[in-house]
């Protein structure tokens, strides 16, 4: 074991590791807000609204991440003439990746919200809009949070595979210096812990909110 | 620039495609077999031994689920032969990495699943003189295999999406064809959307089944 060659290039592994933050952290962001906006139109009673919206999300959800990013960097440019940035490319395929599973993390929550909270906004006249506003999405956003968290921590390992069609984050700036340094194990070590202590720090962000939330709905 | 679609082509790929599909099923169900029964060991070792043993079954989970499976793949790859001294081939890293990603998240499950058998059944199995082996074989894994089944069907579909990453090793799974071959022909549109749409056809009906299996389950255990 010899981690000499990962540290006089811990400037490589540094910027993989800024690319992989930036490219989560944008992802997770803009996720956030559009799987929200999906998992209402999802649920919208007009079938022309649902059914494309459901449509995206079964595709996104049913086919291999790796595949959804390749089709893009492939398909993409050839279909609608565009060249976009690698790493804007990345960002656009993890958000509608991700979108798809947080819209469905909103519409479990929002489904989850018992029936008879309705009837009692009827019964206190409460209009549709008023009933969403003030009874549904205080109480689903909350449920929803955990879910959210994970998938945001699950995002963070995927993005590892836009290494595979040379974005140069953290995953491809260490295979480029264990081939450099013929020194695989220390430097696939160091990428493998460096992956570990960022999940490891938001999964125990995801338990003190999970507790929080738990704590608020056995509040109720 | 204009593109011509062919899908005539896909005619003249589809054995290759065909047999990267094999590779993608051997692989993702060898992984999926094996890692269930791995992962139900892990749940057993972390619940229901002592200090220490917990404790590395406990890390080993953490930290296959907090890193990457490419990274997991990839150490399996280089880092086994310069560690062990053995050559490990594609196959054995994929299905190696895999299984061991399967055996994480299937620990989890059980180990959820562990939580819904009373702690009466415990006394139960000493007053009727059941020795802790036996215990676990007839009475925790048939009602903890029943709780568990829905997620345990959801994760062997996440393994199943997972195995295109293999493609990374040289495995030539379908992903690895399916770049292969819309680089070799020019077609990435035709191509891609093919192999795309066979992982949906298998993807999909799975994850219908998770649901069902899961009315079924709670509607029998009345849950």
């Amino acid at each position: 074991m010899d981690f000499h060659s990962v540290i006089s290039n811990a400037g490589q592994l540094w910027s993989g590791l800024i690319i992989t933050l930036e490219l989560s952290a944008l992802t997770i962001t803009i996720s956030v807000f559009t799987g929200f906006i999906v998992a209402l139109l999802s649920i919208s009673p007009y079938k022309v609204v649902r059914l494309p919206i459901r449509t995206y999300i079964e595709i996104f959800r049913c086919t291999p991440a790796l595949v959804q990013v390749v089709w893009f960097f492939y398909c993409v440019p050839v279909l609608f003439n565009v060249f976009w940035e690698p790493f804007t490319m990345g960002v656009i395929v993890f958000s509608l990746n991700l979108t798809a599973y947080n819209a469905e993390a909103y519409r479990a929550a929002i489904q989850a919200v018992p029936g008879a909270h309705g009837d009692a906004a009827v019964a206190l006249g409460l209009k549709r809009t008023q009933y969403y506003r003030f009874v549904v999405f205080p109480q689903a956003l909350r449920l929803a949070v955990p879910v959210l968290l994970t998938n945001s921590i699950g995002m963070i390992q995927q993005s590892a595979l836009v290494a595979l069609v040379a974005v140069n984050d953290l995953m491809y700036e260490s295979k480029a210096l264990a081939s450099q340094t013929y020194r695989p194990v220390e430097v696939f070590t160091t990428a493998a812990a460096i992956y570990f202590v960022i999940s490891l720090i938001m999964s125990r962000v995801v338990e003190f909110v999970g507790k929080r939330t738990r704590r608020l709905i056995d509040a109720r | 620039m204009t593109y011509t679609f062919d899908f005539a082509i896909l005619w003249k790929f589809l054995p290759v495609i065909g047999s990267g599909l094999l590779i993608t099923l051997q692989v993702a169900l060898a992984s999926i077999a094996v890692g269930a029964v791995v992962g139900f060991f892990l749940a057993y070792i972390r619940n229901y031994s002592s200090f220490i043993p917990a404790a590395i079954a406990t890390t080993i989970v953490e930290f296959l689920r907090g890193v990457p499976v490419l990274i997991q793949l990839f150490w399996v790859f280089f880092c086994f032969p310069v560690i062990f001294g053995i050559e490990t081939s594609p196959f054995f890293s994929a299905f190696f990495a895999l299984m061991m990603y399967m055996a994480a998240i299937c620990s989890e499950s059980f180990r959820s699943a562990f939580a819904t058998i009373e702690k009466e059944q415990w006394d139960a199995s000493v007053a009727l003189g059941i020795p802790g082996r036996v215990m676990m074989l007839y009475v925790i894994l048939p009602q903890s295999l029943l709780r568990a089944a829905p997620t345990l069907l959801s994760n062997a579909v996440s393994v199943f999406k997972e195995s295109a990453i293999v493609s990374a090793v040289g495995m030539a799974d379908m992903m690895f064809v399916g770049r292969n071959v819309s680089s070799a022909t020019g077609h990435p549109i035709e191509v891609l959307t093919l192999i795309a749409g066979v992982y949906f056809v298998i993807a999909f009906p799975l994850t219908r089944a998770v649901s069902v299996v899961e009315g079924r389950i709670l509607h029998r255990l009345k849950l």
